[in-house]
């Protein structure tokens, strides 16, 4: 009779001691689980948010051209706003291939070594990366301006843009929304954050006269022998 | 007597811990989380939908509004009309607002099939790795290049975003096909002897390089209206 009871609670206990860890592990796998899920659940909402984003803009995008064949369609003088057009084009792609001077709201930032280490090409690189992804609207680097082909090489102690030698304190001017792009350039171990484990000297200025040169049109820089452009 | 009270309360016992081991899990399985998570999924299919279509809604708007610019310019007669005409091709041409066709290589990317040990993060491609690419292209004079068929231009935005990349305006999950114009033999030795690709062959990410003759390279897009694509700017004459 005292072996059965003994032997009754032996196993009871086990069978709590079971179901308190599968319990307890279930639960820590659930915390796990519903992780995911809120991190998933935050994505989806960036996704979501960038796509309508995306979306108003091509609707203003759709309605700017839409105006376009419109006025072209009904201007009764319509060799008058063709030729205006035909000015205001040349000019918008000569602004985006950057052989316009431009000035703006942006930023100017300085960058020199203060220690051991040397400001690297790939230093700048990285600092020019962010500013693109913050969505800069012209930039350049001791005034060469950033243009499709720019390249940004190592050469000795100096570093090469434009096939040019840059010497520091390297000058980046950068035209765009001044505080979104120091937002994230101050980023939590973002670049400007490298830049002082490295040592180095960085001033940073926001301005309402950033003026960014044009790039040198010699046919060195933007450079077309290759291309054949295609006519649809 | 005292024995079935025994097993009476074993019974009951077992039972409770069963069914408070089933409620967690129901608790837990059933938060409202998942329920909003449909939800959002649904918006974010509606939304891309609405996307391509506006996207298509653009595509034809372009083409009218070209085949318009072409019937009027093929009327002009007037040389200094004419001379306009011919700058602005060339001017879209340089900026990369045109289709070009050249000879080149394409270089196509894709993330490792299988993680090793270590760190995951190793077997995915990377922002940096992209952009590196793309600047040993630009060192060896490539002249015009696309990813995914969106052309690159000096501004153009390439940022990660979870497993995918963020190009201009859109998303783009791997494989990622870089596309460049150039001199094929030079481009093609500059990216097959980079380190960062030898680094990344190591880790499984599968790089493929191919010299190609007598491709097309896409324009780039707008996708927004140019007031807003160079809001913060205006153009110094000199």
């Amino acid at each position: 009779m005292k072996a059965f009871k003994t032997m009754a609670l032996t196993l009871v206990c086990l069978l709590l001691g079971i179901a308190i860890a599968w319990q307890y592990s279930s639960v820590n796998e659930n915390l796990v689980l519903a992780q995911y899920e809120k991190k998933n659940l935050s994505q989806l909402v960036e996704e979501l948010l960038m796509e309508r984003n995306n979306n108003e803009n091509l609707r203003a995008r759709i309605e700017e051209l839409q105006q376009e064949v419109d006025a072209l369609k009904n201007d009764e003088n319509m060799d008058m706003k063709y030729v205006e057009d035909l000015k205001k084009s040349v000019l918008m792609a000569r602004v985006m291939a950057g052989l316009e001077t431009v000035k703006g709201t942006g930023l100017v930032i300085t960058v020199e070594s203060g220690g051991q280490i040397k400001v690297k090409a790939s230093h700048i690189q990285e600092l020019l990366n962010e500013l693109k992804a913050s969505d800069v609207q012209a930039l350049s680097v001791n005034d060469e301006r950033i243009v499709a082909t720019s390249e940004v090489r190592e050469a000795g102690d100096y570093i090469m843009i434009n096939g040019r030698q840059l010497v520091p304190p390297y000058t980046i001017k950068a035209i765009g929304d001044p505080d979104r792009m120091e937002r994230s350039l101050r980023l939590m171990g973002g670049v400007l954050a490298k830049y002082q484990v490295y040592e180095f000297n960085v001033t940073l200025e926001k301005s309402d006269n950033v003026v960014i040169p044009a790039v040198r049109d010699d046919g060195t820089v933007i450079r077309t022998d290759k291309l054949t452009p295609v006519t649809q | 007597m005292v024995k079935t009270h025994k097993i009476l309360m074993f019974v009951v016992f077992l039972l409770l811990g069963m069914l408070i081991t089933l409620q967690f899990r129901g608790i837990i399985q059933n938060n409202e989380g998942q329920m909003s998570i449909k939800e959002l999924a649904a918006s974010l299919e509606a939304e891309e939908a609405e996307g391509r279509r506006l996207l298509e809604e653009l595509n034809n708007l372009e083409a009218e509004w070209s085949q318009l610019l072409n019937n009027i310019g093929s009327r002009q007669r007037d040389p200094e009309i004419m001379a306009l005409i011919n700058q602005r091709d060339y001017e879209y041409f340089r900026a990369g607002l045109t289709n070009v066709r050249g000879n080149g290589i394409v270089i196509t990317m894709q993330d490792a099939q299988t993680a090793g040990s270590g760190d995951i993060e190793d077997y995915i491609i990377h922002d940096a790795d992209i952009t590196g690419i793309l600047n040993e292209l630009r060192i060896n004079g490539a002249e015009a290049i696309s990813i995914n068929g969106e052309r690159i231009l000096g501004t153009s935005k390439l940022v990660c975003a979870g497993p995918t990349i963020f190009l201009n305006k859109s998303r783009y999950p791997p494989p990622y096909v870089i596309k460049a114009i150039g001199d094929p033999d030079i481009l093609y030795d500059a990216i097959d002897q980079l380190p960062n690709v030898a680094i990344m062959r190591i880790y499984g990410i599968r790089i493929d390089i191919r010299k190609e003759y007598d491709m097309v390279i896409e324009k780039y897009r707008l996708y927004e209206s140019v007031d807003e694509w160079l809001s913060h700017l205006e153009v110094v004459s000199e």
